[in-house]
């Protein structure tokens, strides 16, 4: 039940209450509601017993069992209006943000409910308001510490189930690098930047490949980093996308270099578009390796082997050989061609 | 912010009023929502105009890009149960570019116009208890000609669903005349330059991605999703066939993509999904003959080909007979085309289950796997070309060809990855994956070389011969006895291929990947961890290919026909070997035709295998020794007994090390260093390649008036191979190939280098509260060089500077109501040698010129 006055989450007491605690703890919610009643809000809120709060407030039967990495479920919950009280210009952001559903889901209990379902019960915080310690702050944790609490809602998320295994996790980088609950500049996802600027905070060698005269559209717009890259971490090197049947990325825009072809380009398949291009940008058109198109097919094709036929011999490269491509069109693979003719 | 603290105050009596307000605000919605598709579609409506605008037509980029410091409040409406905030942007921008505006388009592509650069509006339920949904976000920039327009829809109800909308359509002008450049020489006669790309390419994508997920916060949680691309286009293209004529293509290229899914969240800190997708793609290309620049003696319109160099015999020594006519006459024993067409429209369906865990259950373990199977399925059944040109070497007069394809390809994928905390500072985490995919494919092939008939008039050839109708059943009449050389029959040179072809083609290629990471992760404190890790990967990679010839039949006929020889009918795959024709040829010697039936040579016997056992150590280190500074860095060393190309590597170095330094909120410095190092340096390959990137930034903002950011980055490419090829001009290449069994005569240590230096700076200023300014620059000065086999070759994107200053100025006029006008400069300038002494003279790259851009926003 909630306090409609004071908006309170009051934990409705249960049948099978053990003597003793149940005692105590109906003894203490008999004693909110009197509170409540009277309009005894602040005096609730502020300078009162935190250890009046705890019980009056906590009901363990009430919720799932708790968990290492959840918010601590074993006492404390004051509720968000409390919060608010003092700290009105975040509860704006927050009521703002899509955070506040967890306000209106009122099914896992209070510790997976607003304010506290990130920041852990809020009791002895209010008791006593100038302690920092007496709160979960995100600006002091560790990013380890900080990427436990918000995966603890988040892990079931498509986005996010790889997050444990991703080089961001890895490399310590936290959730609040990139998203930020109350100072958000990005609605969308609660990022502290907007894509690409946010990437090139730390990934500072791309932002040369994007400027480069062929390159992916990133900086126009048009395509973003989390395209082809999933920052919350994949299967795949890179932390690089993938089809469900683990086709590699490219090839969701570029779909008719997809094939499956009767004759395949093989090394397209085997050893990806990255053996022929660089996917960011490059100061050669069609974001080749190389500047010269016949160079980079006879690094290959020098001579004959499993993998890859030789150039033949009558190819002079001082006559019109000098661009393969321009015989050899459909180099990424053909259905009739074995040779990647039109 | 969308309310203040003052409507805040009026708690619970806000809410009640925004019942009473729900219904006089539901037609405001709907107003609001209106309104906002018929910008979008008269946007649409305008970018549909663009299409039609003439290549070359020039504008600038949108404010946006620019990176202008928005100057707008944002000013909040209440509708009804919603706060409503809108903003639109409109300008016009003026294009004025000089140079070479292939190359303008194909790099930046901003014309001249009316554009809508920005469109959004947000609502949201203000108790989020709205009606139909409690946030609406919808975003658009870039119609009315632009060539990237992009728009986004995010429509959400608590609990009930999330649905997702993106829409992007990118237009792409490809026109960099120096690739595929056949460089025709100016001793050519006539010298004919290309002076447009050979593989131009005017392609409008469109993507449309739609996500909806229904109970987000249950237990039970529904996915679906639809994504739609469809690229559409003309493009130009070569045929290779003697010459190479260029043909206009028409593509379209469709996939629908289907996506299902269920969560299931039952069991605590699990997830358990199910996603079914299904892929289907489908190719409509066509390629034509078009351009007919001569003619013949008859004045049959005739195509020559991009290729002159009348030195080397292309198309002929002496293509043109009489250059007073128009079109200009052409000699017709050249190489030329008289008619191409090509249709192929393959489909494709690819099915994929996929079960996938997440699973926080066990105290300190969390687990992530997942399961997959796909079935893809690529059938090609009209294929068609058909060719009606002369081509000299083999006396071909045409050909046609068709035959069905399938390719399928078939995947099953498996992973985990387990993350164990062994203490609080020891964790250990395991990847593990596999994938197994293969593609068997097939082809039934139905082909037919045409051949011309003796000249049935004086001075008759090449080009000029009429093609031969004869059939396999007709033959026999047509060209009863030997050495069939009479009217009507076929007449071959001992370079010519099959009359007819019916083979069967299998092919396959496959890959299995078995990988595994393990990773030791230590926290020596709250600020400083360090890890250690092993990674190794076996491939097994398989290919096959076989050629089955189910009946290639040889027709007798030609000048050079004698008895040795079968008449000219024993060629080809059955030439004679010791007087001998190969055991799968047989000759009718009612006929004198040959027949072969069999495995073609050089088919495979088995499936060749590739293995290759990848080993890497991983280290890396992550440090905040203080609230200031920061400190990551990755290394790799890996090692593979085997590659795949000669370009795959067997030592590969990785070092990425990353630092910040904040020494106030207000400034930061980064730098940072990206090397990598890749090497197949085995003796005859002697592949080393490298990339390393050293990057400097700062940002300063001492206040909200004054913002300061600056970068510089060097970039260096490396990359060398030994190569082999033939190049009979060459003073250059006089070193033989020192690789064993090359199929070139020379050789040399290939090298291309690129060196960037990119450097940045912008600097808004807020000199009073209603304007701002920006002012800014980003140039990169590209320096490389390359090993060039042709002599011919312009050193193109080797050496250039493309220098990009800007400046934007936005002024607060009104309420809601802002000026911006912003100048953008493109300076494309190539540095080096632009065209070769001995080549037909090429335009030049460059490009330079500004684009205006004014416009009003209007955030109401």
């Amino acid at each position: 039940m909630t306090c409609k006055g004071c908006k309170v989450h009051i934990p409705k007491p249960r049948r099978g209450w053990k003597a003793g605690r149940g005692t105590k703890q109906f003894s203490s919610w008999m004693a909110l509601i009197t509170l409540c009643s009277a309009q005894a809000y602040f005096i609730l809120a502020r300078p009162h017993s935190a250890q009046a709060m705890t019980l009056s407030l906590q009901d363990s039967q009430d919720k799932p069992k708790p968990d290492s990495q959840a918010p601590a479920a074993s006492s404390g919950y004051v509720g968000i209006e409390a919060c608010k009280t003092c700290h009105e210009d975040l509860y704006d952001s927050y009521e703002k943000s899509p955070h506040f559903k967890t306000t209106l889901d009122t099914r896992r209990g209070p510790s997976h409910q607003g304010c506290e379902g990130c920041h852990g019960p809020g009791a002895q915080h209010v008791d006593n308001p100038g302690d920092p310690t007496k709160i979960f702050s995100f600006k002091t944790a560790s990013a380890k510490v900080v990427n436990d609490r918000c995966m603890s809602c988040h892990e079931s998320g498509k986005e996010q189930m790889n997050f444990s295994r991703s080089v961001h996790s890895h490399n310590n980088v936290s959730c609040l690098d990139c998203h930020s609950s109350h100072h958000a500049k990005e609605a969308e996802f609660l990022l502290v930047k907007a894509q690409p600027e946010l990437c090139y905070t730390c990934h500072l060698q791309q932002k040369p490949q994007f400027a480069m005269p062929f390159h992916h559209r990133v900086n126009e717009g048009l395509v973003s980093c989390s395209d082809c890259h999933n920052p919350h971490g994949t299967v795949s090197d890179k932390q690089l996308r993938t089809s469900a049947a683990q086709d590699a990325v490219c090839f969701k825009c570029h779909t008719e270099k997809r094939g499956p072809f009767v004759f395949e380009h093989e090394t397209v398949k085997i050893e990806g578009c990255q053996s022929c291009h660089t996917p960011h940008g490059s100061p050669n058109p069609h974001m080749l390796k190389v500047s010269n198109v016949n160079l980079l097919c006879l690094s290959c094709h020098t001579t004959s082997f499993a993998n890859a036929p030789g150039a033949p011999s009558f190819h002079n490269q001082a006559a019109q050989y000098q661009a393969c491509t321009l015989c050899h069109s459909q180099i990424h693979g053909s259905n009739f061609d074995k040779d990647f003719f039109k | 912010m969308i309310f203040g603290n003052s409507r805040r105050s009026k708690g619970n009596n806000e809410v009640a009023a925004a019942a009473a307000r729900r219904a006089g605000g539901m037609q405001k919605i709907v107003a609001s929502v209106a309104a906002s598709l018929w910008i979008t579609l008269m946007g649409l409506g305008m970018a549909g105009r663009a299409n039609g605008q003439a290549p070359g037509q020039t504008q600038t980029p949108p404010p946006s890009t620019t990176q202008t410091q928005a100057n707008n409040e944002s000013r909040a409406k209440i509708w009804g149960d919603y706060d409503v905030q809108q903003s639109a942007e409109v300008g016009y921008r003026d294009s004025m570019i000089g140079g070479n505006l292939n190359n303008y388009n194909t790099f930046e592509n901003l014309a001249t116009g009316w554009r809508l650069f920005d469109y959004t509006v947000s609502m949201r339920s203000i108790d989020h208890k709205g009606l139909f949904f409690d946030n609406l976000t919808f975003s658009n920039f870039g119609y009315g000609g632009d060539p990237n327009d992009v728009s986004r829809l995010r429509v959400q109800k608590n609990k009930i669903y999330d649905f997702r909308a993106l829409f992007r359509r990118d237009k792409n002008i490809w026109n960099y005349n120096l690739l595929g450049n056949p460089l025709n020489p100016s001793s050519s006669n006539p010298a004919i330059p290309v002076v447009s790309s050979p593989q131009a390419l005017d392609l409008t994508r469109k993507m449309q991605d739609y996500d909806l997920t229904l109970l987000p916060e249950s237990r039970v949680r529904f996915r679906l999703g639809f994504t739609h691309n469809i690229n559409n286009g003309p493009a130009a293209g070569t045929v290779e066939g003697g010459t190479e004529p260029l043909l206009s293509d028409k593509l379209i290229y469709t996939s629908n993509a289907y996506r299902m899914g269920v969560d299931y969240r039952g069991i605590p800190r699990t997830t358990l999904s199910f996603d079914e997708f299904l892929i289907y793609s489908k190719v409509d290309t066509s390629a034509n003959l078009t351009s007919f620049p001569y003619q013949l003696s008859n004045g049959t319109p005739v195509n020559l080909g991009l290729l002159f160099n009348t030195v080397g015999n292309t198309p002929c020594a002496a293509p043109i007979t009489n250059a007073g006519t128009t079109p200009p006459m052409a000699n017709a024993n050249c190489n030329g085309y008289l008619a191409y067409g090509l249709f192929q429209n393959p489909r494709s369906s690819f099915p994929t289950e996929h079960f996938s865990f997440q699973s926080a259950y066990f105290k300190n373990l969390s687990m992530v796997g997942s399961v997959g199977y796909a079935s893809g399925n690529d059938t090609l059944t009209d294929l068609s070309e058909t060719i009606n040109a002369w081509t000299s070497r083999t006396a071909a007069r045409g050909s046609t060809l068709g035959g069905p394809t399938q390719a399928k390809r078939v995947t099953v994928n498996a992973d985990w990855s387990g993350d164990y905390h062994i203490t609080d500072k020891m964790s250990i985490n395991d990847e593990f994956s596999y994938n197994n995919w293969r593609i068997p494919s097939m082809w039934a092939t139905v082909g037919t070389q045409l051949f011309a008939t003796p000249p049935s008039a004086p001075g008759q050839a090449g080009l000029l011969l009429p093609i031969s109708t004869v059939t396999t059943a007709t033959f026999p009449t047509v060209c009863p006895t030997a050495p069939y050389n009479g009217p009507g029959c076929p007449q071959h040179t001992s370079s010519s291929l099959a009359d007819v072809t019916n083979e069967l083609v299998q092919q396959f290629l496959g890959q299995n990947i078995r990988e595994n990471t393990i990773e030791l992760q230590y926290d020596f404190t709250r600020k400083i961890s360090a890890r250690i890790g092993y990674f190794f990967r076996a491939r097994t990679i398989a290919d096959f290919s076989s050629t089955a010839d189910v009946s290639e039949i040889y027709l007798p006929g030609g000048a050079s026909g004698n008895a040795g020889n079968d008449f000219l009918a024993a060629r080809a795959d059955c030439a004679k070997v010791g007087g001998v024709l190969p055991a799968a040829c047989s000759l009718n010697a009612a006929t004198g035709a040959i027949t072969e039936v069999g495995i073609d040579a050089g088919s495979d016997a088995a499936r060749n295998l590739t293995e290759i056992h990848e080993h890497a150590l991983l280290v890396g280190v992550s440090a905040r020794p203080t609230s200031q500074l920061r400190f990551n860095a990755d290394l790799l060393f890996g090692s593979n007994d085997n590659s795949f190309t000669r370009i795959s590597p067997r030592q590969l170095q990785s070092y990425k090390v990353h630092g910040t330094y904040t020494p106030t909120p207000w400034a930061s410095i980064d730098m940072a260093a990206d090397i990598h190092e890749n090497r197949d340096n085995v003796s005859m390959v002697n592949n080393l390649e490298h990339g390393r990137t050293f990057s400097f930034v700062t940002t300063l903002s001492p206040n909200a008036r004054l913002w300061v950011d600056f970068g510089y980055h060097f970039m260096d490419i490396f990359m060398q191979t030994e190569i082999c090829f033939a190049d009979t001009g060459s003073t250059i290449f006089t070193a033989p190939c020192p690789v064993p069994a090359a199929t070139g005569p020379l050789g040399t240590l290939a090298l291309y280098t690129s060196r960037d230096h990119y450097a940045y700076g912008d600097v808004m200023w807020k000199p009073y509260k209603r304007v701002t300014a920006l002012l800014g620059y980003s140039g990169s000065i590209v320096r490389g060089n390359a090993t060039m086999l042709n002599k011919l070759q312009p050193t193109g994107p080797l050496d250039f500077n493309y220098l990009r200053p800007f400046v934007s100025l936005e002024v607060l006029l009104y309420k809601g109501v802002s000026y911006k006008t912003a100048w953008n400069y493109y300076g494309y300038n190539d540095q080096g040698v632009a065209n070769p002494a001995g080549l037909a003279p090429l335009p030049l790259q460059d490009f330079n010129g500004s684009n205006v851009t004014f416009s009003l926003k209007y955030s109401f």
